[in-house]
C-alpha cells in the first residue's frame, strides 16, 4: 500500500482541524472574572449608518477608518478594536496617546511637524497642537470638489474627517447606543449634536451605568464587577426587547472574529500550492504522487469553498439582502461564483487545471475585496433606488456571475498561453481539454452576462423608465456581452481556433476589469456607487499584464513547449 | 458567382458580424469615455443614435499624460445597428434551416433583431419629461428639461391666461423676434445654453450684456459649458438677455432664466401688465396630478435616503378617472401610455419631481430578451446535455 493514498485525507483532516479551531475560538467567550468583559461589551447592540450592529463591528469599522486596520498597537502588541473603543469612552485621556491616526502623505506629515517618515501612525496628543493649521488647510481643500483635489488636499481632508470622526465617537454622539425599548421610539445617541444629554428611558439609564462603570477609577475589582453586571443586565434587556436584532448581533460577532474570508483566502493559497505541486511532479514522478497532490488540492478547495459559502450566507442573513450589494461584496461573490463552474469543469475533465485557476481566482478576488473593504462597514445601507431585494437578487447576482465566468475563461486562457508556450507541463490531454473548457465557459459567460444585463435594463425601465440609458456601467456590461459574442462568432466562422479564442479571452479580462472598476472610476452615471481613486494604478497594471500574456498566446504554435510536432496544432 | 449572390454572401457573412462586433466595442468604449466631457444625452445623440461620429483621439489618453489634437471618423450607433440587423437577417435568409438543433439560435437571433428594433423605436419615439408638483399643488403639464421656451403671458383674462411661447430654437439664433401675437418685439442679446447665476457682489466675466430692467438688475447670469454629469449637475440651466421694444421704444434689457431665482417678471406695456418667463418646455396633458403627500424617509442617524414616495390624486375627466395612487422608487405608475417614476424631490422636501416617460416601444425589450434568453438556454442546453451524456457514457 502506498502512503501517498492517505495524503488527501491527511490534508483534509488538518484543514478541518484548523477550521474547527478558528470557529470554536470565535464562538467562545474570552471574558474572565477580574478582567474587562470585552466580549460582552462587543456583543452589545448599537445602531450606526442606519444599521443595527454589535458594538464590536462598530469598533472595528471605526478603527479601520482611522488606522487602516481593525487592530491597534499597545507597546508593540496588537490589540482588538473593542479595547480601543472602551478606552476612548472609559479613559479618554489615555486613549489620546494611542497612535491610531494613520497619516502617510509627506506633506500632511509636514503639517503636523513631522519631517522624517519613520512611522505612519500618530496619536491625538501628537496631532492636537497642529489643529489650527489642519483646520485651515482642510477648509482650503474642502472648497475644491473631491474629484479635482490634489493628493495633498485629499489627504488633509481625510485627516480632518478622521479627527472629527474620533471626536464624534469620544463625545458619545456616535454610534446610536440608546436602544428603542418603548414603542414608537427610534435609536438615539447618548449625547445629541448640541451636546445635551438625550433620552431618559430604561436603555439610556442602562447605557449610562455602563459608561460610569467604565470610567470609574478607584477600587479596580469593584469597578469590574459593576461593569460586568451592568453589561449583562443591559444585554438581557436587549435580548428581551429586540430579540431578532440581538441574535443577529451575536452571529455578527462570531462572523467578525472568525473572519471567514481571510481564512478562506489562506486556504485558497494552500489549494493552489498543492495543485501546482501535483502538476509539477506529474512529468517527474509516478502518476499516483501527482494524483495525491491534485486530490489534496481538491479537498482543500472544497473546504475553502464551503467556508466561503458559509461566509456569504452569514452576510445575506445579517444584511437581509442578496449577496451583492456593493463593490466589496461583488468581489467576494465573483470569486465564489467561479469555484463551482471550475469544479464542474474539473469533474468533466479531471485535468487538475481548473481547480488551480479556481483557487487563484478565489484568492485574488478576496484580496481585491479586502482592499475594497477598507472604507469601513461593508454591510452599509443602500441608496433608495437600490433598495429592492428582487432586482439585487436577479440582475446583480446574474450579471456578477457573468463577470465571474468571463474572468474564469480569461484566466484559463492565461494558463493555456503561459503554460503552453513557456512550459512543457500541459503536453497531451491538457492542451486539448483547456480550449474546450475555455470555449464552454465563454458560452456560459455569454448567457449569464446577457441575461444579467437585460435584467438590469428591465430594472432600469421599472425604476426610471429607461430600458437602456447608455450609462457607463451599462455600457461596460454590454461590452462584456459583445466581446463574448465576438469570440463565439469568430470561432463559429472559423476565423480563429483554440489559440485565437485564448488570446481574445485574455482580452476579455481587460474588458471585465474595465466594466467592474473602470466605469466606476469615471464617476459618471447612475451606477457610480463605488468611486475609487487609488485603484486606477492597479487596473492599468492589470490591463498591461493581460496584454503581455496575450502577446505570449500569439507566439507561433511551433514555439509552444507543450506542443510537440507529433501532436496536432491548435 | 453572380454579383448579387456574392453581395448577399458578403453581407450575410460571419466575418462581417465579427467586424461589426469589434467596431461596436470601440464605439461603446468611446461613448463611455466621452461622458466625462459631455452630457449623457449629447453623447447618446452623437455616438449611439448617429450615422457617423468624429471621435477625438484625446478620449483615450488622459490629458495629464499627453495632449493630442484631432479626431477620427467612425460609424455611429445607427449605422452599426442597421448593419448588424441586415447582416443577421441576411444570414438567416441565406442559411435558413429549421432544425431542432438550430432552434435555439433562431430564437435568440429573432430576439436580437427585436432588441435592435426596440432601441431604434426608443431613439425615434420615446419622450421623457419631468413633472414637478409642490405638496398640495396640482400639475397638468410635463416639462422637457432638455429644452426651454420663453413664455409671454397676458394674465388679464378672467378665467384663462393668454400665453405665447417662443421655442428655444428661435432664441438660439440671436435676432429680433416679432409677431402679431406678441405685445412687443424681442431681441435676443445673448443666449446661454447653460448658465450660472451671480449675485450683485460677484464679479461678472467681461463681455456680458447688462440688464436694464427686471430681476437682472440684482442678479446676472454667466455662461457655463454644457452639463456633463460628472460634477453632479446633469441639467443645463439656460438663460438669456433679451431686449424688449414696443414701436421702436425700448422697454429695457431683461435677464430671463429657467433658474427659479429669476422666475416670472412683470413687463408693463402701455399700462398693461404682461408676464415673461424662460421655462422648461411644457407639454400640457388632459389629466392632472395633485400631490397629496410627499415622503422622504432616511435611515436612522444618517442623511441617506431610505425611500421617496408620492401620494397623488390622478384626475382625468376625458377618461373618467379620479383616484389616489402611490408612486415610489421602483414602483412607477403606468397610465395612458405614459409611465410616472419617482425621480427626485424639491429642496426641503417641499414637493416631488416625477419623471414622465412615453415610450411606445417599452414592451419590445421585454419580449426580445425573453426570446434571446430562451434561445440561448435551448441552444447551450442541448450542447451541454450532449457533452455530459458523452462524459457519463
Amino acid at each position: 500500500m502506498n502512503p501517498i493514498r492517505f495524503l488527501p485525507w491527511l490534508t483534509l483532516t488538518l484543514v478541518l482541524l484548523f477550521v474547527g479551531r478558528i470557529a470554536s475560538e470565535a464562538m467562545r467567550s474570552h471574558d474572565q472574572p477580574g478582567k474587562m468583559p470585552y466580549d460582552a461589551l462587543g456583543r452589545l447592540l448599537v445602531s450606526d449608518g442606519g444599521r443595527t450592529k454589535p458594538l464590536d463591528t462598530f469598533a472595528r469599522s471605526s478603527l479601520l477608518k482611522l488606522n487602516g486596520r481593525q487592530t491597534y498597537e499597545v507597546d508593540g502588541k496588537k490589540r482588538p478594536a473593542i479595547e480601543w473603543l472602551m478606552e476612548v469612552w472609559g479613559d479618554p485621556e489615555a486613549a489620546e496617546s494611542r497612535q491610531v491616526f494613520r497619516i502617510d502623505h509627506p506633506d500632511v506629515l509636514a503639517v503636523i511637524g513631522v519631517s522624517q517618515q519613520d512611522r505612519t501612525r500618530f496619536s491625538w496628543k501628537e496631532i492636537s497642537p497642529h489643529f489650527p493649521e489642519i483646520v485651515k488647510q482642510a477648509e482650503l481643500a474642502f472648497a475644491v470638489t473631491r474629484k479635482k483635489q490634489d493628493p495633498f488636499q485629499r489627504h488633509i481632508t481625510d485627516l480632518y474627517n478622521k479627527l472629527s470622526e474620533y471626536a464624534t465617537i469620544r463625545d458619545f454622539r456616535k454610534p446610536y447606543v440608546v436602544a428603542p425599548f418603548a414603542p414608537g421610539e427610534e435609536w438615539a445617541p447618548l449625547i445629541n449634536q448640541e451636546g445635551t444629554a438625550l433620552a431618559e428611558g430604561e436603555s439610556a439609564k442602562a447605557i449610562r451605568s455602563i459608561i460610569v462603570a467604565l470610567a470609574a477609577k478607584p477600587g479596580e475589582s469593584q469597578r469590574l464587577d459593576d461593569l460586568t453586571k451592568a453589561v449583562a443586565d443591559y444585554e438581557s434587556a436587549i435580548a428581551a426587547k429586540l430579540p431578532s436584532d440581538d441574535r443577529a448581533a451575536g452571529l455578527e460577532v462570531i462572523f467578525n472574529r472568525s473572519a471567514p474570508f481571510s481564512q478562506t483566502s489562506a486556504l485558497y493559497v494552500l489549494a493552489f500550492i498543492l495543485g501546482c505541486a501535483g502538476l509539477l511532479i506529474r512529468p517527474l514522478s509516478p502518476d499516483r504522487w501527482s494524483i495525491g497532490f491534485t486530490k489534496s488540492a481538491s479537498m482543500v478547495l472544497i473546504v475553502s469553498f464551503a467556508i466561503h459559502t458559509v461566509g456569504l450566507i452569514a452576510r445575506i442573513y445579517l444584511q437581509g439582502r442578496p449577496p451583492v450589494t456593493n463593490l466589496y461584496s461583488s468581489a467576494v461573490f465573483i470569486g465564489w461564483a467561479c469555484i463551482p463552474i471550475a469544479l464542474l469543469g474539473e469533474w468533466l475533465t479531471r485535468s487538475g487545471l481548473l481547480q488551480l485557476i479556481a483557487s487563484l481566482i478565489g484568492f485574488a478576488t478576496l484580496i481585491v475585496a479586502h482592499n475594497l473593504g477598507q472604507s469601513g462597514d461593508t454591510m452599509e445601507m443602500m441608496q433608495a433606488v437600490l433598495d429592492t431585494n428582487f432586482w439585487l437578487a436577479t440582475h446583480v447576482v446574474v450579471v456578477t456571475i457573468g463577470y465571474s465566468a468571463t474572468f474564469l475563461a480569461g484566466f484559463l486562457a492565461c494558463l493555456y498561453a503561459l503554460g503552453g508556450v513557456l512550459t512543457p507541463l500541459l503536453k497531451g490531454e491538457p492542451m486539448k481539454a483547456l480550449p474546450r473548457m475555455i470555449y464552454g465557459v465563454i458560452c456560459f459567460a455569454s448567457i449569464t452576462s446577457f441575461v444579467g444585463t437585460v435584467l438590469g435594463g428591465i430594472w432600469a425601465d421599472q425604476s426610471w423608465g429607461r430600458f437602456w440609458g447608455w450609462d457607463p456601467k451599462e455600457n461596460g456590461a454590454a461590452m462584456i456581452v459583445v466581446w463574448n459574442l465576438l469570440i463565439l462568432h469568430a470561432r463559429w466562422g472559423g476565423m480563429i481556433k483554440d489559440r485565437g479564442v485564448a488570446a481574445l479571452a485574455i482580452v476579455g479580462n481587460i474588458v471585465t476589469a474595465w466594466s467592474w472598476f473602470g466605469t466606476n472610476m469615471l464617476g459618471v452615471g447612475l451606477h457610480s456607487y463605488g468611486f475609487m481613486d487609488s485603484a486606477v494604478f492597479w487596473i492599468v497594471a492589470f490591463a498591461l499584464s493581460q496584454l503581455a500574456v496575450m502577446g505570449v498566446a500569439l507566439v507561433p504554435t511551433d514555439k509552444w513547449k507543450s506542443l510537440t510536432l507529433s501532436e496536432p496544432r491548435p | 458567382m453572380n454579383p448579387a449572390k456574392s453581395f448577399l454572401k458578403a453581407i450575410s457573412s460571419l466575418r462581417l458580424t465579427v467586424i461589426l462586433f469589434a467596431l461596436s466595442m470601440v464605439l461603446i468604449l468611446a461613448g463611455t469615455l466621452a461622458q466625462t466631457n459631455s452630457g449623457i444625452w449629447t453623447v447618446v445623440d452623437q455616438y449611439f443614435r448617429s450615422i457617423y461620429v468624429a471621435i477625438p483621439f484625446q478620449l483615450f489618453i488622459p490629458r495629464k499624460v499627453a495632449t493630442i489634437p484631432g479626431v477620427f471618423p467612425f460609424p455611429g450607433g445607427l449605422t452599426l445597428g442597421v448593419l448588424l440587423f441586415v447582416n443577421l437577417l441576411a444570414a438567416h435568409l441565406v442559411r435558413f434551416k429549421l432544425t431542432w438543433k438550430r432552434s435555439g439560435i433562431i430564437l435568440s437571433h429573432a430576439g436580437v433583431l427585436l432588441l435592435l428594433v426596440g432601441e431604434f423605436v426608443t431613439g425615434a419615439f420615446a419622450k421623457e419629461g419631468n413633472m414637478s408638483i409642490v405638496e398640495g399643488g396640482t400639475a397638468n403639464y410635463v416639462e422637457d428639461i432638455r429644452t426651454s421656451e420663453l413664455a409671454i403671458i397676458d394674465p388679464s383674462g378672467s378665467s384663462d391666461d393668454l400665453v405665447v411661447v417662443i421655442p428655444q430654437s428661435f432664441l438660439e439664433d440671436s435676432g429680433v423676434i416679432s409677431n402679431s401675437l406678441l405685445p412687443f418685439d424681442i431681441a435676443v442679446v445673448r443666449w446661454m445654453g447653460n448658465s450660472g447665476l451671480l449675485g450683485p457682489m460677484q464679479q461678472k466675466p467681461p463681455g456680458l450684456p447688462t440688464a436694464t430692467a427686471g430681476r437682472g438688475l440684482q442678479i446676472s447670469a454667466a455662461p457655463l459649458p454644457a452639463a456633463n454629469g460628472v460634477d453632479g449637475n446633469t441639467i443645463d440651466v439656460p438663460s438669456a438677455y433679451v431686449t424688449l421694444t414696443k414701436a421702436g421704444k425700448s422697454l429695457g434689457t431683461h435677464l430671463v432664466s429657467v433658474h427659479p431665482q429669476v422666475g416670472t417678471q412683470e413687463v408693463t406695456v402701455d399700462g398693461k401688465v404682461y408676464l415673461i418667463e424662460l421655462r422648461f418646455e411644457r407639454h400640457y396633458k388632459p389629466y392632472s396630478i395633485k400631490l397629496i403627500d410627499f415622503r422622504h424617509d432616511k435611515f436612522v442617524g444618517t442623511e441617506m435616503a431610505r425611500n421617496f414616495s408620492s401620494h397623488v390624486q390622478l384626475t382625468d375627466p376625458t377618461r373618467r378617472v379620479d383616484r389616489e395612487v402611490y408612486i415610489s422608487m421602483n414602483q412607477p405608475l403606468r397610465y395612458a401610455g405614459e409611465t410616472f417614476y419617482q425621480s427626485s424631490f424639491m429642496q426641503g422636501d417641499k414637493g416631488t419631481i416625477l419623471q414622465v416617460v412615453r415610450n411606445p416601444g417599452w414592451l419590445i425589450p421585454y419580449i426580445s430578451c425573453s426570446l434571446v434568453t430562451l434561445g440561448l438556454l435551448v441552444h447551450f442546453g442541448i450542447r451541454l446535455t450532449a457533452s455530459i451524456r458523452r462524459k457519463l457514457a
